[in-house]
């Protein structure tokens, strides 16, 4: 029995350079960054003060009041990127079997916001008085609940938690699911909401967070000579997955085929890449394998502007591809959107399936001055119309979690 | 020594929590309102309640004394009963 096929038929997202499909792609295309000085928390002391931080976004806009008053900010990311992506598919729940319909999202921190303010609360107050809404408020997999619950959608219902690389595990498992004849319809993608006073600080603890404060919109800057850390942004990214059959009967926008996907494990540390980039390699080797694809026309890299990370990446690429990597257009949209860890993987699953509908490559952005050690085709500064049958994206996460997803044309 | 406070005031804190927590008017909220019956608290809004009653009368308030508690006057009681107790001490 042949494999059943797995097409997206919505988006939806929110992003420091976009709120909506729309306005993010076409930050993306035109090299937009949405980077700022950060003002949601006192950075005063901190080396780094920029992320991409949302500005303008009304949860309440995209659910009800009630619902946007209870839920922590990582929860709204993923009921508006729900809602937007549950619209654009013209998905009509009432004549679809719920227990059919799962969902399955990435977050790396969950509710840090509230768990945060109740910390330094309970210390003011007295530390044997907490706040009951500490336990559902938190807790990551709220995120994939409250859409359960707001849909009434009764399938799997999973957060998948592997730093970095948890919004394309989400994707890659809700490809499985359908696949594999669970479900028909997966709600996948990531989120995150990073920016509170104590993450932010370990992050700069932790020396990895971009300093070019003095040009906050040109600090995340994927394989230029000057990277000199990520920018940790905010945000969330929900794609509707379906099969394919069904979501031709039903005359469903097919925005592309999420043809192939691998995970696996450099065993190798918390934090560093493996330096010769092997699991990088082995991981994309393998989604295409996965996929019956031998090569990319294009390759969304996990690039978060970090000196180790983009060279090794650089690396991984070349070991894959050989000659062909030289040919292969390769963008970091980090350097656009900052990077949303937890919901990073499906951001770049996103600009992979914009970037076959559209044809055409998003740029990276900032690099001014390659790094002799990354010498591929980064389409540098500016986007440009390419023939593009499949496009792949890479996550990899500390802790040495790596995914590659495989997406096609879906014709 | 502080005056004690007295239970309108009591009342209209209780109340307005309430109205907070419900999405209601204050003015809708009666004393013999029952928190299940008439206004809707579910168990795990009862928790919610109770903190926020601990936070703003600053006490704890135990799991059995909880359970005696079905209407806005009941809480207002309990509330009585346990700002004398302590400003007596």
């Amino acid at each position: 029995m042949s494999k059943r096929r797995v097409v997206v038929t919505g988006l939806g997202v929110v992003a420091c350079n976009g709120i909506g499909v729309d306005d993010f792609w076409r930050a993306n295309r035109e090299g937009r960054s949405g980077v700022s000085l950060i003002d949601a928390f006192e950075t005063t002391g901190f080396p780094s003060l920029v992320g991409g931080q949302i500005r303008g976004f009304e949860p309440a806009r995209y659910m009800p009041e009630k619902t946007a008053k209870q839920v922590d900010r990582f929860v709204h990311f993923g009921l508006a990127g729900a809602e937007m992506a549950l619209g654009a598919s013209a998905l009509d729940l009432a004549a679809e079997d719920p227990d059919r319909i799962g969902v399955i999202l990435g977050s790396c921190l969950g509710g840090m916001l509230f768990h945060e303010a109740q910390i330094v609360g309970a210390f003011d107050r007295g530390v044997h008085r907490f706040n009951p809404l500490g336990v559902p408020r938190v807790t990551s997999n709220a995120v994939a609940s409250h859409i359960a619950i707001r849909y009434g959608v009764r399938g799997p219902n999973i957060v998948i938690s592997t730093a970095c690389a948890s919004g394309a595990h989400a994707v890659g498992e809700g490809l499985r699911k359908i696949q594999h004849g669970e479900i028909d319809v997966c709600f996948a993608g990531g989120v995150e909401a990073p920016l509170t006073q104590f993450n932010f600080g370990a992050y700069c603890a932790l020396r990895v967070l971009a300093k070019h404060n003095d040009n906050p919109a040109a600090s995340s800057r994927p394989f230029d000579q000057t990277r000199d850390g990520f920018v940790m942004g905010e945000g969330g990214a929900i794609l509707i997955l379906e099969e394919r059959e069904r979501a031709l009967r039903r005359g469903a926008p097919i925005l592309a085929e999420v043809a192939g996907y691998a995970s696996n494990s450099g065993a190798h540390h918390m934090v560093m890449p493996q330096p010769d980039g092997s699991d990088a390699a082995r991981v994309m080797a393998s989604a295409l394998k996965d996929a019956g694809v031998a090569r990319t026309d294009y390759i969304n890299a996990h690039a978060t502007s970090t000196k180790v990370g983009d060279a090794v990446e650089t690396r991984a690429i070349k070991s894959v591809f050989g000659p062909d990597a030289y040919r292969i257009p390769v963008s970091a949209t980090k350097s656009m959107i900052g990077h949303t860890l937890g919901a990073a993987g499906a951001m770049g699953a996103m600009i992979c399936v914009l970037a076959l509908k559209d044809q055409f490559v998003p740029p990276t952005a900032n690099l001014d001055r390659p790094d002799p050690d990354c010498d591929l085709d980064y389409v540098p500064r500016e986007g440009r119309p390419a023939r593009i049958e499949t496009a792949i994206s890479n996550s990899f996460g500390f802790g040495s979690c790596n995914v590659t997803l495989v997406f096609t044309r879906g014709k | 020594m502080t005056a004690p406070m007295p239970n309108s005031e009591i009342e209209r804190k209780v109340k307005d929590i309430l109205a907070r927590k419900l999405d209601r008017k204050p003015e809708d909220i009666h004393g013999n309102s029952r928190l299940t019956e008439d206004l809707g608290v579910d168990s795990f809004g009862t928790v919610e309640l109770m903190f926020e009653i601990e936070e703003a009368f600053d006490l704890q308030i135990a799991d059995s004394e909880l359970e005696q508690v079905r209407t806005v006057d009941d809480i207002v009681l309990y509330l009585r009963t346990w700002l004398d107790t302590h400003a007596k001490k």
